[in-house]
C-alpha cells in the first residue's frame, strides 16, 4: 500500500467520526429507546466507541508510515 | 458538615499535596531550571502518562460540575460537551503531531513560539500569547469556582461577610497547589493525575451504576425528569412567551439544533488551542504518544456522557438546590455513605488542582517565551526562564484567587465563555502554519483582530432572563430571527474570510512576508530522527 492510499484511508476513516456527532437532526429524538434511555443519549454514547475504534484503526495504519507523502508539505519555494 | 466525609477528604488532600511535592524527584532530570524540565516535564511522557496528563487536562472540575448542572437546569442543548468530545479527537490525530514534530526541532515551548518561528512576526506571536493568557486566567478562576461549590455543600468554611475568612479552606488548597507547581512544575500534575482520574472513574462508575438502580432505573428517570419538565413548561407558560424564561427539554429542540453542533465544532476546534492543552501535548515523547492517545481518551468522553445525565438523576432523586452547580455535589451528599461521599468531593476538588496546575504552567511559559523573552531580557539564560516562569505561575494563581473571591464568579463564568470565543482565534495562525505558508503574516493578524473584536462585541449583546450582558454563547446568524449559532464559530469564520481576503491584497501589495524558519521535513520529523532528542536538548538552537 502506497504512503497516500494509506492516507486517503485514514481520512475516510476519521471522517464520519467528525461528521456524524454533528448531524443533530437524526438522532435528536427519542425513540427507539434502549434500557429506558431515549436514542438521543444512547446514539451518542455509542458513537463514543465508534469513533475510538475508527481512531485506532487509522492508528494502526499510520505506526509503519508515520510520515504523510511529501506532497502534503507545502514547500515555501513555490509560493514566493 | 459530616466528620467522616470531611476525615476521607482531608486524607486524600494531604496525599496528593505529598504527591506533589515528591513529583519533583520523579523521572529526575539533571536540572529542572529549565522551561523543557519545569514547564514541559522533560519532554518525556509515553503514552500511559500522558493518557493521565491530558485527561486530567481537558476534564476539568468545572466541566464536571457544569455540564450535569446544564442537564439539571432543564437545557439539554448542554450534552453538546459530549459530540464536542468525541469530534476533538479524529483533529488532534490529524494535525498536533505535525506541531509536536516542529516543536521538538526548534525547541518550541508554545505556540505563539511556533507562530514567531514560522511567520517571522512578533505581533502576530504575541497577539496568539495574549490571548492564551486572556482565555486561561477565567479558566483557572473557573476550577476555584468547582472547588468552591463542593466546599459549599460539604459544609466547611465558616459564614462569614469577609471573604478571606469564608473561603479560608479553598485560599488553603490553592496555596498548596501553588507550593508544589513551583518546586515540582509540569510533574506534579501529571503526578496527581493518576490519583485524580482514578478516584473520578471510581466515583462515577459507581455513581451511575448504584444511584440509578436506587432511584427507579434509567427508564424511570427519564420518565420524573420529562414529567417534570412539562410542568415547569406550562406553569411558566406566560414568562416563556415572553422570554424571561427559557422552556426545559431533554432534548434539543429543531430550532437550537445548529446551536447544538456550532458548540460541539466550535469547542473541539477551540479545546486544543487552549495553551494547556498545548503543554500536555508537547510533554510527551513522540508522535505515536499522541496518536495513541486519540483513539484512548475518548474513554473519557464516556465517562463525561454519564455525568452529565446525574443532572437528570438529581432531578429524579428529588435533589432541591438554587444554584443547579450544586445539584451533583448534593446528590452525592444525600445518596452515598458520608466515607464515600468524602471521597467523591476529594475526587471533584483534586479533579480542579490538576487542570489549575497544567493551565498555570502554560499560562507562565507564554509569559517567559512570548512575552518577558520578546520584550523584556532578550537573551535569558535556562535558569532565568524557568525562575520567570515559576514566579509567574504564582502570580497567576494569586490572581485567579482575588478574582473569584473579591469580584464576581458571574464575572469568572463571562470570561470564561469570552475565552472560548477568543482563542479559537489563534486557530488560522497556528493549524493553517502547520499545513501552509500560503496566509500572509499580516493577514492572519487581521483576521484574529476582527474575529476577536466581532466575537466580543457579539457576547456583549447577549441577554438571558437574569443578564443583561454576556448572557449565553449563542446568537441568532445574521439574517435569521429563530437559528441560533456559537458565537465563536461566527467570529472564526469571519476571521478566516479576513485572513484569506487579504492574503493576496497584501501580497500584490509586496508587503514583506517574513522568514519562514521551518522546512517542510520538519512537520513529520520524530523520535530518533536527526536533531529529535528523546530528551530535548537545552541548548539547542531556537531562531
Amino acid at each position: 500500500m502506497s504512503s497516500s492510499t494509506r492516507w486517503t484511508i485514514v481520512l475516510v476513516l476519521l471522517a464520519p467520526a467528525v461528521v456524524l456527532p454533528l448531524l443533530v437532526g437524526i438522532y435528536a429524538r427519542n425513540d427507539p429507546e434502549l434500557w429506558g434511555f431515549p436514542f438521543f443519549y444512547w446514539f451518542q454514547f455509542l458513537l463514543i466507541p465508534v469513533a475510538a475504534v475508527l481512531t485506532t484503526v487509522a492508528y494502526q495504519l499510520t505506526k509503519g508510515d508515520e510520515r504523510p507523502p511529501e506532497h502534503e508539505d507545502d514547500p515555501v519555494e513555490t509560493i514566493r | 458538615m459530616n466528620g467522616v466525609a470531611v476525615g476521607v477528604f482531608v486524607f486524600l488532600f494531604l496525599l496528593v499535596t505529598v504527591l506533589g511535592f515528591a513529583a519533583a524527584r520523579w523521572r529526575r532530570a539533571k536540572d529542572l531550571a529549565t522551561l523543557d524540565e519545569w514547564g514541559l516535564g522533560g519532554r518525556g511522557f509515553g503514552s500511559f502518562v500522558a493518557w493521565f496528563l491530558i485527561g486530567g487536562d481537558i476534564y476539568t472540575a468545572y466541566t464536571f460540575i457544569a455540564v450535569p448542572a446544564t442537564l439539571y437546569a432543564g437545557s439539554a442543548v448542554g450534552f453538546f460537551a459530549v459530540p464536542y468530545t468525541i469530534v476533538v479527537y479524529p483533529i488532534i490525530f490529524l494535525f498536533l503531531p505535525r506541531l509536536w514534530s516542529v516543536s521538538h526541532r526548534h525547541g518550541y515551548v508554545t505556540p505563539a513560539d511556533f507562530v514567531e518561528g514560522r511567520y517571522e512576526s512578533r505581533p502576530l506571536a504575541t497577539a496568539v500569547a495574549l490571548t492564551g493568557i486572556l482565555a486561561t486566567m477565567p479558566y483557572i478562576a473557573l476550577q476555584l469556582v468547582g472547588m468552591q461549590v463542593v466546599l459549599q455543600v460539604m459544609g466547611i468554611g465558616k459564614e462569614s461577610d469577609n471573604w478571606f475568612v469564608k473561603d479560608l479552606p479553598l485560599f488553603i488548597a490553592f496555596a498548596v497547589l501553588a507550593a508544589y507547581t513551583y518546586s515540582s512544575g509540569l510533574r506534579a500534575p501529571a503526578l496527581i493525575a493518576f490519583v485524580k482520574d482514578t478516584l473520578i472513574y471510581l466515583v462515577i462508575i459507581v455513581a451511575v451504576i448504584y444511584i440509578p438502580h436506587h432511584v427507579g432505573g434509567w427508564g424511570h428517570i427519564f420518565d420524573t425528569v420529562g414529567k417534570s419538565f412539562t410542568d415547569f413548561n406550562s406553569q411558566n407558560a406566560d414568562a416563556i412567551a415572553a422570554g424571561k424564561a427559557t422552556p426545559k427539554a431533554t432534548m434539543p429542540p429543531d430550532a437550537l439544533h445548529h446551536a447544538y453542533w456550532t458548540l460541539a465544532l466550535g469547542s473541539a476546534l477551540a479545546l486544543f488551542m487552549y495553551p494547556h492543552s498545548i503543554t500536555g501535548v508537547l510533554s510527551t515523547r513522540s508522535r505515536s504518544v499522541i496518536r495513541r492517545n486519540a483513539s484512548l481518551l475518548p474513554a473519557y468522553s464516556f465517562l463525561l456522557g454519564l455525568l452529565a445525565l446525574l443532572g437528570f438523576v438529581a432531578i429524579a432523586a428529588g435533589v432541591k438546590v438554587t444554584n443547579p452547580q450544586q445539584a451533583v455535589p448534593q446528590l452525592f451528599e444525600n445518596e452515598f455513605p458520608p466515607w464515600f461521599a468524602g471521597v467523591a468531593y476529594a475526587a471533584i476538588v483534586i479533579g480542579a488542582l490538576v487542570p489549575a496546575a497544567i493551565m498555570s504552567i502554560a499560562a507562565a511559559n507564554l509569559w517567559t517565551r512570548n512575552i518577558y523573552r520578546a520584550f523584556i531580557n532578550r537573551t535569558p539564560t535556562h535558569a532565568q526562564e524557568a525562575q520567570q516562569a515559576k514566579v509567574v505561575s504564582l502570580l497567576v494563581k494569586f490572581g485567579a484567587l482575588v478574582f473569584v473571591l473579591a469580584l464576581s464568579k458571574d464575572f469568572a463564568i463571562n470570561l470564561q465563555l469570552l475565552g472560548g470565543v477568543w482563542i479559537l482565534q489563534t486557530l488560522p495562525a497556528i493549524v493553517g502554519g502547520l499545513y501552509t505558508r500560503w496566509f500572509h503574516r499580516w493577514a492572519l493578524f487581521a483576521g484574529w483582530a476582527a474575529g476577536m473584536a466581532w466575537g466580543t462585541w457579539l457576547a456583549y449583546g447577549v441577554k438571558s432572563p437574569t443578564q443583561a450582558h454576556f448572557g449565553g454563547p449563542l446568537v441568532n446568524l445574521p439574517w435569521s430571527d429563530t437559528t441560533k449559532v456559537y458565537i465563536a464559530i461566527l467570529a472564526f469564520a469571519l476571521n478566516v474570510i479576513v485572513a484569506v481576503v487579504l492574503t493576496p491584497v497584501l501580497r500584490a501589495a509586496s508587503v514583506p512576508d517574513g522568514i519562514d524558519q521551518t522546512r517542510p521535513s520538519d512537520y513529520t520529523a520524530d523520535l530518533g530522527d536527526e536533531e529529535v532528542q528523546p530528551e530535548l536538548d537545552p541548548e539547542g538552537a531556537t531562531h
